[in-house]
């Protein structure tokens, strides 16, 4: 056997030592880096978006009350009406309505490819459901303006209603339950993939059926993942403007609940007209983005808590 | 006179020398098991006593462990897995097409290797089997937690905290929760599959007192890689080398008279 210690070079101590430090230092700057971004937007938005409440703004200043209040959105107007209200509640019925869709079909669907599909059927779907999450959201908009649309009206024919060419709520809701349904199925996978296979044999050495077993132990282990990929799912339907913007109609007042009625959510408001305005019409979107900022933190909050709820649990 | 004696009994009604101690709980017929081309398995003729502590020994890969999973039917979710022979509880063969699989594992209950409670409180851990029955009925249920959890000899420990997530017990507590939970379900045989290879010396204890007084009301079967273990607390132990049993009789005899030269070799720790 021939001999490594020989090998094994004494000497290079300083050597080891620099590298390691400028390597530290390289991975400090990226985290300072990040960080910094983070707070630089967040103050950037930040004071564009309080701006137009504050003195400083001159004659156009806005009451932060009829902002927050306000069930009326009329640029056009003069003087211009921003109430944001009724869109906060127009993108919570809309993120919500898909999550409600989309949560549990997602969830299925998760648990039907990795514990009941025959073995080569799973790699077919996971890929075909990644790749459902790597489609870019202008084209799920051109999708659904072009055909949901056409789908809704005739639907609100059935129902003797009228459509202002399928721009509505559900068709909305609709494509967002499409666009966040391969978001909360990837995070199901693999958060059901990784489940402890001796908690399932527990249970079905305990007489449970393999249906008893998925529903009662295998989701309930794989709940930090599946209530993290609603929190991403929701991010999501909360967050997207493109193609929401394409089929959201922009309604003026509201809030709107009915469902075949277009509506204005958070983003389509902040998006429509970004690139042909100026002054308070464009810092007041900044204020919707905090708005909207603020729903999405709220929002996981709330989920976390249903998560601890969940499952019989004291101390989680 | 076996099949006399076999008839007699149902579900239901089992004859007292059925549940006895030493009357006859399993009797397993020329099994032989096959993973794909590979036989795990031999020709394996055994009769497991009731209320009796029954020791499967042998080196890695004997069988032993796949013997066991025989008796609640776990191997069926073996893809591949063949079966010939049989294995009688009573006079039902439990390999059978028309075994109701679910029923028989309430009644064959079974503790793992690692410690495997639910993500769960403990008294859902506790109740998960009869839930998974259709028993909701409270009081019924209540009972059921705190005579499992004080036949466990965990009740002490846990009694004021019945909500707490069970994955929070230590390990040892874990098991004994496992314990608890196959016997919320009164089932007549537990199986354990190398229950405290997992665990420290002090909760190996506990573990081994608890099933020498649980040995009085069920039958249990365990699968040990420690000698001492299967020497101080089997009563009958079973010497498994390459699929075949070697050698099986009471513990005793077994581990001072050995009969055959493999399994002296085993027990004296010169292989395996």
């Amino acid at each position: 056997m021939s001999n490594v210690r020989d090998r094994i070079k004494p000497g290079a101590i300083k050597r080891r030592q620099v590298v390691d430090s400028i390597f530290k230092a390289l991975f400090t700057a990226a985290g300072v880096l990040s960080a910094l971004m983070i707070i630089i937007i967040f103050v950037f938005v930040g004071w564009k978006g309080v701006a137009p409440f504050l003195p400083v703004y001159g004659g156009e200043q806005q009451s932060i009350w009829s902002f927050i209040s306000g069930m009326t959105w009329r640029p056009d107007q003069n003087p211009a009406l921003y109430g944001v209200l009724f869109i906060v509640i127009n993108t919570l019925i809309s993120a919500f309505l898909a999550a409600l869709v989309s949560f549990p079909v997602s969830v299925l669907t998760a648990l039907f490819i990795v514990k009941i599909a025959p073995r080569p059927l799973r790699a077919f779907f996971t890929t075909v459901v990644e790749m459902l999450a790597a489609v870019p959201s202008v084209v799920y908009g051109v999708f659904a303006s072009g055909q949901i649309t056409k789908i809704v009206d005739t639907v609100a024919g059935w129902f003797g209603k009228t459509t202002f060419g399928g721009n509505s709520l559900l068709t909305v809701s609709i494509l967002l339950a499409i666009m966040i349904f391969p978001t909360i199925t990837v995070m199901s996978i693999t958060s059901i993939s990784a489940v402890d296979r001796n908690l399932e044999l527990g249970s079905l050495a305990l007489g449970a059926s393999r249906t008893q077993t998925n529903f009662k132990v295998v989701l309930s282990a794989a709940k930090s993942g599946i209530f993290a990929g609603l929190v991403l799912g929701l991010g999501r339907a909360f967050g997207e403007a493109t193609a929401v913007s394409m089929v959201a109609g922009n309604a003026m007042t509201g809030p709107t609940w009915n469902l075949f009625d277009i509506t204005r959510t958070l983003t389509s408001t902040m998006l429509s007209g970004l690139k042909e305005t100026t002054g308070l019409d464009y810092d007041i979107r900044f204020s919707v983005g905090i708005i909207l900022m603020i729903i999405v933190l709220l929002t996981n909050l709330a989920i976390q808590y249903i998560k601890r709820k969940i499952g019989g649990v004291t101390n989680d | 006179m076996a099949n006399e004696e076999a008839k007699s009994v149902t579900d239901t009604d089992r004859t007292v020398d059925q549940l006895s101690s030493g009357g006859v709980m399993f009797r397993v017929q020329d099994l032989d098991l096959y993973y794909g081309n590979f036989q795990a398995l031999k020709k394996i003729n055994i009769e497991i006593p009731a209320r009796k502590v029954t020791a499967f020994i042998g080196p890695s890969g004997c069988g032993k462990s796949t013997l066991l999973r025989c008796f609640n039917r776990m191997n069926d979710l073996i893809d591949d897995v063949r079966i010939e022979g049989k294995i009688l509880l009573g006079d039902r063969d439990i390999k059978d097409a028309n075994m109701d699989v679910v029923r028989l594992r309430t009644e064959v209950g079974m503790v793992f290797q690692s410690p495997n409670p639910f993500p769960m409180s403990i008294y859902d851990n506790v109740t998960y089997g009869l839930r998974c029955q259709g028993i909701k009925d409270k009081a019924l249920l209540d009972e059921v937690v705190e005579s499992s959890l004080k036949k466990a000899a965990l009740w002490n420990e846990v009694k004021d905290d019945l909500g707490k997530n069970a994955v929070k017990l230590s390990g040892g507590q874990q098991q004994r929760l496992c314990i608890a939970r196959a016997i919320a379900l009164q089932p007549t045989v537990i199986l354990m599959d190398e229950p405290t290879s997992a665990l420290d010396p002090v909760a190996t204890g506990k573990i081994e007192d608890l099933m020498e007084t649980l040995k009085e009301d069920y039958t249990i079967i365990i699968v040990t890689h420690s000698m001492n273990q299967a020497a101080r607390i089997s009563d009958k132990t079973a010497f498994f080398y390459l699929g075949d049993l070697i050698e099986y009789g009471d513990t005793d005899r077994v581990f001072s008279k050995p009969a055959d030269p493999r399994t002296e070799a085993y027990i004296t720790g010169r292989f395996g």
